[in-house]
């Protein structure tokens, strides 16, 4: 894979093939997604959800000395008021000093559509410059720049002569994909382009020393990079830190919360590892392309089968098998047993989960893995990185799959008829299913432990909780209402999936 | 010419044709708009403003065209009318409105004509142009409020005397609205008035088709609401008058006379309200006489918001709790002539005090105007320090009140770390409302 090149990336459905609308059970999914007639999909009805820029952000405002620059109109980017002051919490996990999210907005209106907004997009550079000299400055296009021409490479590219922070075009403009996970790829983009690689005069000069050399070389053999997601928590990585180390391994975490000048000694790994097919292919087929460096993309560190393919992937690149088999036997041991008390609460119960695929799909092994039921999944968007996760489902020819990003009609419908005894699902879509009056646990949390072992004891002794005392979600019933006719309820809760101009 | 803004405190005018909208009773927007405007607007809208919760059809829920590509290099009404055409079969609601993003305003889709093809059906179907780079959350209130004032509310020559309108505090943007909406109702109810609100607390889609037969439309703002008010006087020939948004007794007193003065009510009759509410307000503030001044908790301070809430703010320290406000950053976006309506109402505090106002849209730029105010000690052992001293301004000043290590309580949008519900700070009991609040963190490390 090689797009380093251009200035702005493919989106996902040209480069997976990805889709966002679909409806049937989990067999005929990965029998149409094999055959890649789930592409050009699309809803005659349609619910808003996010767009590329928005998902981008979600990554960019966890960067820590950076400030990021909104090219478009007011609005674009006013999602990151929600996280007005709690972001600073976060980074500070990270680093005592961190400043929390600043952004910039070139506030573009009626004059500049017909003008072009590039004057104020330079302005904008240079007073993030000027006020808040940091270490990057991150630049996001919105639609509106792109529709009306602003070059704004061309500008960037020109100012970064007078500019001593980095600048990082990352182009997401919202109108250019359905998938909204194309974001990562336009922000691993950036970062590939602007911040991956040291400069070479300083590459030179250090390690002159022999001995230091030789170190440095076993260090570097030694050191993996783990790709973070931002729907992770400090206490995720903190886990998955644990698990890494105990195989004897150094271990540095890219790209959410990081410092851009971080992203230069990227390069300086054995081995990267993503626990995210969706968040990171791009950049891992990037790096392996550029450095060389091999990577492990399988599988994410959530339930226990997943934990241990994850550690195991890692330990053969290495040849620590034998370390890992022990590791592992003495972490599910211990973590079974400790599991077992909430069997006979959770066994049997009927479950739905709704998010990203990764994290669904997983999820519900580790609840299958307690005797729960898996009535019905919904996956924000399908490409084939579920395949194998997808496998490891049992029963799924009986599962209930809707491929949505976010479509709370849909759920609201299919919830309606299979009325399971626990939803989990993604943040902006659980409000509306609370009012359903079902049980929720959030698929993820960024101030929760969900992965590793540790992570899978906090999902279910969670769960166990939720379940104890559901009252508060059951009291809407009758008492709030959703947007619905009643009609739609009795309806296929796919009717307006229209797959006529599917390829 | 506009510049950027560095951490604006407002969405664009689609988010606020959709905060409006998704405070009105069974009302369903639809987005006329690229995919991602409605899931970015409803964070803004709902983690920023108190937790307000997605609401009846907001939130992830939105019916929206979701245009790409595609529709933006062919034009996307046909997307636009099979959109209206199956919100309808699905969304339950009495007013369906359609509002547009910038881009499909670029290309020039015309969404009132698909409007008007739905004319012969059984629905109420209003649009207007909402697109981001028309402006801020303010216009996006004021578009929508003229669109309904326009077309939805009712033409009469029946006019009730003892009806009135109140509007121009903003849903959303002031994270407070319900309450306050509800406070100044229930204060103009007292002068025997029947008031509509259209957001407030039991109201529906009839208090704003009936609004027509109303005698005066009273705007609680010098900027938002004021072009709805134009055209209300236009269509319906209802005047209107524009009072700053009170909290407190001073505030408080200045805006039921004015109000009561207009509406031709006898003099004596106000007056005795006032007095009664004003018992019941000093039987509260009393209590902390003690308080107040055992503990010495008179507090210099900065204020940081919209201009309703500043000028209001300003005032109530100033003259009702005898502080002392030295800076007044003001972050809207304003007209020359908007800014000097609004810099009036800081000249005639009772107290004489007279704070720097200054207009910023900057978040940054409020230290730096601090700065001027109140300059460094310069290593002098005697230095008339900003000391003990309060911020009362949005979630973005608390880094600004760890730096200078003051005590600071979020009142301004955004406001991420507070829950609102029925909370209200308009009038005398908002004022004790926000006594309590202001109070309380002052003593919470007691």
């Amino acid at each position: 894979m090689n797009y380093i090149s251009e200035k702005v990336p493919p989106v996902r459905e040209d480069r997976l093939k990805a889709c966002n609308a679909f409806g049937g059970s989990c067999c005929e999914l990965a029998r149409k997604g094999k055959k890649g007639c789930l592409n050009g999909v699309k809803r005659t009805f349609a619910q808003t959800q996010g767009c590329q820029l928005n998902l981008s952000l979600a990554i960019l405002n966890t960067i820590r000395n950076a400030v990021i620059v909104v090219h478009g109109p007011i609005g674009c980017g006013g999602g990151s008021l929600s996280m007005a002051g709690v972001n600073k919490g976060f980074q500070k996990l990270r680093d005592p000093n961190a400043k929390g999210v600043i952004w910039l907005n070139t506030n573009l209106d009626d004059n500049d559509v017909v003008n072009g907004g590039e004057e104020k997009l330079r302005q904008a550079v240079l007073y993030a410059e000027r006020e808040f000299r940091p270490e990057a400055i991150i630049v996001v296009n919105s639609c509106v720049p792109a529709i009306i021409g602003d070059d704004i490479d061309s500008i960037l590219e020109d100012l970064q002569k007078q500019v001593n922070a980095k600048i990082v075009p990352v182009h997401c403009e919202g109108f250019k994909t359905k998938i909204m996970a194309s974001a990562y790829d336009s922000v691993y983009h950036g970062i590939l382009r602007n911040l991956v690689g040291r400069p070479e005069e300083e590459e030179k000069v250090v390690y002159e020393d022999e001995l230091e050399v030789i170190k440095e070389k076993y260090r570097k053999s030694r050191t993996v990079n783990i790709l973070n997601v931002s729907s992770m928590s400090r206490q995720d990585e903190e886990e998955l830190i644990r698990l890494v180390k105990a195989l004897g391994l150094e271990v540095r975490i890219y790209p959410c919360y990081a410092s851009p000048d971080d992203f230069a000694y990227v390069g300086e790994a054995a081995l990267n590892v993503s626990i995210c097919a969706t968040h990171d292919d791009y950049f891992v087929e990037h790096i392996k392309e550029k450095y060389g460096i091999p990577f492990v993309l399988r599988s994410i560190p959530i339930g226990i089968k997943n934990t241990n393919q994850w550690i195991m992937d890692i330990a053969s690149f290495f040849g620590l098998e034998e370390k890992a088999n022990k590791l592992i036997e003495v972490e599910t041991k211990e973590l079974k047993e400790a599991l077992e008390p909430f069997k006979e609460q959770l066994k049997g119960k009927r479950v739905f989960l709704g998010g990203g695929e990764i994290r669904i799909l997983s999820t519900a092994e580790l609840l299958q893995s307690m005797g729960m039921e898996v009535i019905g999944l919904k996956g924000y968007h399908y490409d084939r990185f579920a395949e194998p996760l997808l496998d490891m489902i049992e029963n799924n020819e009986n599962i209930v799959f809707n491929v949505a990003t976010g479509q709370p009609f849909e759920q609201a419908n299919l919830l309606n008829r299979l009325k399971p005894d626990l939803y989990i699902g993604h943040i902006g879509t659980n409000g509306y299913t609370a009012k359903q009056g079902f049980p929720i646990f959030p698929l993820f949390g960024q101030s929760s432990i969900y992965m590793g072992y540790q992570g899978a004891y906090e999902i279910v002794r969670k769960i166990a909780r939720v379940l104890r005392n559901p009252s508060f979600n059951r009291n809407f019933v009758g008492n709030s209402k959703l947007p619905y006719r009643d009609e739609w309820y009795e309806q296929n809760p796919f009717t307006y999936i229209d797959d006529s101009a599917a390829l | 010419m506009s510049k950027f803004i560095d951490r604006p405190r407002y969405v664009c005018a689609l988010g606020g044709a959709i905060g409006t909208l998704k405070n009105l009773h069974r009302t369903i927007p639809i987005l006329h708009a690229a995919a991602g405007c409605g899931g970015n607007i409803s964070n803004a809208l709902n983690y920023a403003s108190g937790y307000l919760g997605s609401g009846y059809c907001a939130g992830q829920a939105l019916s929206s065209s979701n245009v790409y590509e595609q529709e933006i290099v062919f034009g996307g009404e046909e997307r636009l009318y099979e959109q209206v055409e199956n919100t309808i079969k699905i969304m339950d609601g009495d007013l369906y409105f359609i509002v547009s993003g910038c881009m499909v305003e670029m290309i020039g889709d015309d969404i009132k004509s698909v409007a008007k093809r739905f004319q012969d059906r059984d629905i109420t179907l209003l649009a207007a142009d909402t697109g981001g780079f028309h402006g801020n959350f303010f216009k996006g209130y004021d578009i929508v409020l003229s669109t309904l004032f326009r077309e939805f509310t009712v033409k009469t020559e029946v006019k009730n005397e003892k009806l009135i309108n109140l509007w121009g505090i903003v849903p959303v943007q002031d994270v407070f609205w319900k309450g306050n909406l509800k406070n100044l109702k229930q204060l103009i109810e007292d002068l025997g008035y029947e008031v509509n609100t259209f957001f407030g607390e039991d109201e529906t889609l009839d208090n704003l088709k009936n609004a027509g037969s109303a005698v005066l439309n009273v705007v609680v703002s010098d900027t938002a609401g004021i072009e709805p008010a134009r055209v209300f006087e236009e269509v319906h020939g209802v005047p209107y008058i524009s009072v700053p948004f009170p909290i407190g007794p001073h505030g408080t007193r200045e805006f039921l006379t004015k109000i009561a003065e207009r509406l031709g009510i006898e003099k004596a009759f106000a007056d005795k309200m006032i007095k009664k509410h004003q018992a019941r307000y000093f039987s509260y503030i009393e209590r902390i006489a003690d308080v107040y001044n055992d503990l010495d908790l008179q507090r210099y301070a900065i204020i940081v918001g919209d201009s309703s809430y500043a000028q209001a703010l300003a005032r109530f320290l100033s003259d009702d709790l005898g502080w002392i406000p030295e800076l007044v950053v003001i972050t809207d976006i304003l007209t020359d002539e908007q800014k000097e309506i609004v810099r009036e109402r800081f000249t005639n505090f009772e107290s004489g005090l007279k704070p720097k106002v200054v207009f910023d849209t900057d978040t940054s730029s409020v230290k730096r105007h601090f700065r001027d105010v109140w300059p460094n000690n310069n290593g002098s052992r005697y230095y008339n320090s900003f000391s003990p001293a309060f911020i009362l301004g949005s979630s973005f000043e608390k880094d600004l009140a760890d730096e200078l290590k003051v005590p600071h309580l979020s009142v301004t949008y955004p406001i991420s770390n507070r829950v609102v519900m029925d909370r209200a700070y308009a009038a005398y009991d908002g004022a004790i409302r926000l006594t309590e609040d202001i109070f309380s963190a002052l003593v919470a490390n007691r």
